[in-house]
């Protein structure tokens, strides 16, 4: 017991004697410099910020980088009630939300960002002004640079400063940081933004930095990486120019071997470069209240009905049915077809077709009668076999699933038995609540043109730091079960319809291109144009899908931005 | 009711009169004399909880120890659920006060460990003897890690070691029992894991029969591979919350500050201290939570070496005036408690001070009798409360 006590005794008197080691230490060897940095000096701890990592298409050309920026910085313990407010009025922001910027850490003296990207002369007034504003630095930052501006805003997508929430949900981000909103930057934030580095300085009375601070080593910024997209510049570029003249439109391209995402447009655009500074209310005005919605992603957020680019499915869903056979003849075509008391129409009269010439002259009376032979069931369920009617699973966000009407589905929507076969008539041309993206519509043609081999799109091929390659995205097949004859026949129909049908507008002299126009009904707006085409028809590369909302026929609006694209695909050099 | 005055502690409870009265001018200086009179609310509570549990007999004291433990862990759970706090559940919200039961689950846990313990009589390096006691301590334990508040869960770990070490177990077999979770917290580091692996290879080599040794490394290091395979099931900002959890020194850029910041304004107090209310890096507001866990870095600025030292010196000399009542007590149930306390306030007092030096990570714990804090002061006021008890008289 005794020599318990003895025990635990020595272990305080070691403990205590750490302590007072230490002590002495701090207070009495090390004292005249801390006092030093007490009094007439202080420590600053900055922030470096790390640049986000590069965006590059998919032959280097670069689409994403960082420019030096000025940014305003504030450091709350040195600063005063009349330079925040001279400071307010240079740059134009209410006192009131200054001082909310520097709120929550006001016992740091370390700079605390509060306007970011100011202009030279917001700059030259603040160095003017220099003795009135203590405590406001100027500092250099690396900010986000989008040298193409509106060509890639769906694509890349663009930047946003952090919410309240997101700053509580992750602590590593800081009021004032940009974190990705939309497109690759938000996909791939955590691989793009980096990790911030800082450094501690000591500082004399007056803020002039006399060193860093030994006790603390700084920390560099990593950088974030850099990231490669599937993308081709040159169809970008093209894709833009060829759907100038409309005001909304959507074009994806997409390599059928691979599921690579070559282009992806959607119109209108916007600048994602206006998010990095203040915004002009002007311009920030007319975006919002464009009717047309710019910040809508069509290629992959917007469903349309397809209209007569879906009937090669019902074809398909037809045969694997046994409803049809290639050769089979219905009903000919005089222009219409009665069914009930209801008269539904086709563009021009056809007279007497089988399946195929019915898809190459897209005749909807034909497809009418299919549709009445066909079970909604089936078609649903071959749908799903070429996963429609859900999301992609492309690796940007905001992706729209469609909508493939199911029994369940119309039952909820019109009352259990209150909807007839006329139903079914409308969905064999693909129109009532059939509900396709552009990005569906790509990824089936892609399907059919590789015969039952459906991959999964994608936008980023490569992800690099520093040169070095880090990870690189594998394509991913799904096998999808459609008996080959089948897709054989439908495949030459669609062959047909460049060489002789409605899409003519899509053809090109060397390239054989097989394809499928869609004029989808949208009353009582004009119709949209649709044309899927992919190319060479015998040995397919390359998928294109083209929708311009409101222009008219698919084989003259969207068939001849199809052919262009293909031709300039094969042209480049690979 | 009669109380024997020579048996009465006068210099323990000077001492404690004496810390208290530190602390409030302390609390004073770094918060103003707002926060000194929230302060002031809790010395009279806590002399008048010290007065009552000095005169009650012990036995109900001990009567007592199981509905107290029981009603603890109730309240422990209960502010899971109904408690307040920024980012964790640790308070109860009374009021204007808020009470933070996890402070008073130490008196709890160290009076049932003594009554368990020493009803038990003996205590064995052995699964039958140790369930028990480790059972009290880590159901508690656990209750506070989730709030969460690991530095304040790990204060149950002292008198836990201490009590088991007062009843005749070996230090080497108290080392052993926590290695595994001292291999786990090292394991967030190679190169804090090996040097914890050596280490502990040496001892067990030089202490134990081979096999044994053998089994108990086997064991280190199954729980040493297990963090890295915990960390990388880890998504990236989760990683790097739960590293600054288990080791706050890894993150440079919160903790690494204050750590500097609290160096600077002890090392700047130098011999004399810059005077009562003079303290500059204190007044400009560097010091996070200066008039809590940083208080001591406050007090060491305005009464430089001197001052520490003495306070240092102060908390010393009462730690061994209990460990003394400890010894001297026939009453082992109350020996054991003693030992429990000194154990609690000697751990605290080295963190506490400890980490502001620059020589432990920063976490949240107490500076016993001076932080501010109604618990915190109300717990150390009814420990020394019972401890004067156990000096006063016999049972």
């Amino acid at each position: 017991m005794k020599n318990r006590l003895k025990r635990l005794t020595h272990i305080i008197i070691i403990l205590f004697g750490i302590l007072s080691l230490r002590l002495s230490y701090l207070q009495l060897i090390r004292g005249a410099r801390y006092a030093r940095l007490s009094d007439r000096n202080r420590i600053r701890k900055i922030v470096l910020p790390a640049p986000r990592g590069r965006i590059y298409d998919r032959n280097g050309i670069l689409l994403a980088d960082t420019r030096p920026s000025f940014s305003i910085t504030v450091i709350p313990t040195e600063t005063n009630d009349s330079a925040l407010t001279l400071l307010a009025n240079i740059i134009n922001l209410p006192l009131a939300e200054l001082k909310r910027r520097l709120e929550p850490i006001v016992a740091f003296p370390s700079p605390v960002t509060i306007y970011r990207n100011a202009d030279p002369a917001t700059v030259a007034r603040i160095q003017e002004n220099n003795f009135r504003l203590s405590g406001v630095l100027i500092r250099i930052d690396p900010v986000r640079n989008y040298p193409y501006r509106e060509l890639y805003a769906h694509v890349i997508g663009h930047l946003g400063e952090v919410t309240e929430e997101e700053l509580v949900k992750d602590s590593t981000y800081r009021r004032m940081d940009y974190i990705g909103r939309t497109g690759v930057e938000a996909s791939y934030e955590k691989v793009l933004r980096g990790k911030d580095g800082y450094e501690f300085v000591e500082v004399d009375a007056r803020g002039r930095e006399i060193g860093p601070l030994p006790e603390k080593r700084p920390e560099p910024p990593i950088p974030g990486k850099d990231v490669y997209l599937t993308i081709d510049h040159r169809l970008q570029q093209l894709a833009h120019e060829l759907t100038k003249n409309y005001d909304r439109a959507a074009v994806i391209g997409i390599s059928v071997k691979t599921g690579e995402i070559i282009c992806l447009l959607s119109r209108p655009q916007f600048d994602p470069n206006i998010f990095l500074s203040t915004i002009d209310p002007t311009v920030w005005k007319s975006l919002v209240n464009n009717p047309s919605k710019p910040f809508y992603n069509r290629a992959i957020s917007s469903g349309y009905p397809p209209g007569s680019t879906f009937k090669p499915l019902v074809a398909l869903a037809a045969l694997k049915d046994q409803v049809v056979t290639p050769t089979t003849n219905l009903l000919p075509c005089t222009g219409s077809f009665r069914y009930g008391n209801r008269t539904f129409r086709c563009w021009s009269a056809h007279g007497k077709l089988n399946l195929l010439g019915a898809i190459e002259q897209s005749c909807n009376v034909y497809f009418y009668q299919i549709g009445l032979r066909l079970s909604l069931d089936s078609l649903v369920e071959f749908c799903r076999r070429l996963n429609l009617g859900k999301p992609t699973g492309i690796d940007i966000p905001g992706e729209s699933p469609g909508n493939i009407p199911s029994r369940e589905y119309l039952d909820r929507r019109y009352g259990k038995g209150k909807w007839t076969r006329g139903t079914m008539l409308n969905f064999a041309i693909g129109q009532g609540e059939i509900m396709l993206t552009p990005l569906q519509l790509a990824t089936l043609y892609s399907c059919i043109a590789n015969e039952g081999y459906y991959y999964k799109p994608f936008l980023v091929s490569r992800i690099d730091s520093a040169g070095i390659q880090l990870k690189t995205t594998r394509p991913y097949r799904i096998d999808v079960p459609i008996n080959k004859p089948d897709l054989g026949q439908v495949k030459k129909a669609l062959t047909r319809v460049v060489e002789f049908g409605t899409g003519r507008a899509a053809q090109h002299g060397e390239i054989t291109i097989a394809g499928k126009t869609g004029t989808a009904q949208n009353p009582p707006r004009p119709d949209h144009a649709w044309f899927v085409g992919y190319a060479p028809a015998e040995a397919p590369e390359v998928v294109f899908a083209v929708l311009v909302e409101n222009a008219g026929h698919g084989g003259t609006v969207a068939a001849p931005i199809v052919g262009e694209l293909i031709r300039a695909y094969f042209s480049y050099e690979r | 009711m009669s109380v024997n005055r020579r048996q009465f502690d006068i210099t323990l409870f000077v001492l404690t009169l004496v810390l208290v009265t530190i602390g409030l001018i302390a609390i004073y200086s770094t918060g103003g004399i707002r926060y000194l009179f929230r302060q002031a609310i809790f010395v009279p509570i806590g002399l008048a909880g010290l007065v009552i549990l000095f005169l009650i007999p012990r036995r109900i004291i001990y009567g007592l120890t199981e509905p107290l433990y029981v009603l603890t862990l109730l309240l422990l759970l209960a502010v899971l659920f109904f408690g307040t706090g920024p980012g964790a559940r640790r308070w109860f919200q009374i009021g204007s006060i808020s009470l933070q039961p996890s402070e008073f689950a130490k008196i709890a846990v160290t009076l049932m460990l003594a009554k368990y313990l020493s009803y038990k009589r003996e205590i064995k390096p052995n699964f039958a003897s140790l369930a028990g006691p480790i059972l009290i301590m880590v159901i508690p334990l656990l209750l506070i890690l989730v709030e969460p508040d690991l530095s304040t869960a790990l204060c149950l770990i002292p008198p836990f070691a201490a009590m088991l070490y007062w009843q005749g177990l070996r230090p080497l077999h108290i080392l052993l029992l926590f290695t595994p979770f001292l291999s786990f917290a090292a394991g967030f580091s190679l190169y804090l894991w090996i040097p914890f692996f050596i280490l502990l290879a040496i001892i067990v080599f030089v202490r134990m029969r081979f096999f044994r040794a053998i089994a108990a490394l086997a064991t280190s290091t199954v729980f040493g591979l297990l963090s890295p395979v915990v960390l990388s099931m880890l998504k990236d900002y989760q990683r790097t919350r739960i590293i600054s959890f288990f080791a706050p020194w890894f993150d440079p850029h919160g903790m690494g500050w204050n750590a500097i910041q609290s160096q600077i304004a002890i090392g700047s107090g130098r011999l004399f201290g810059k005077g009562f209310l003079h303290g500059t890096q204190k007044r400009l507001g560097f010091l996070p939570n200066r008039h809590t866990d940083f208080i001591f870095s406050a007090i060491a600025e305005e009464t430089g070496f001197i001052g520490s030292l003495l306070l240092l010196i102060v908390i010393g000399i009462l730690i061994r005036r209990i460990l003394l009542i400890a010894y001297n007590s026939r009453d082992q149930n109350a020996s054991l408690i003693a030992i429990g306390f000194a154990s609690i306030l000697g751990y605290q007092t080295f963190v506490n001070i400890g980490m502001l030096l620059g020589l432990l990570p920063i976490t949240g714990i107490t500076l016993p009798f001076i932080s501010y804090g109604g618990s915190s002061l109300l717990t150390c006021c009814l420990m020394i409360g019972i401890i004067l008890n156990i000096s006063a008289r016999p049972e």
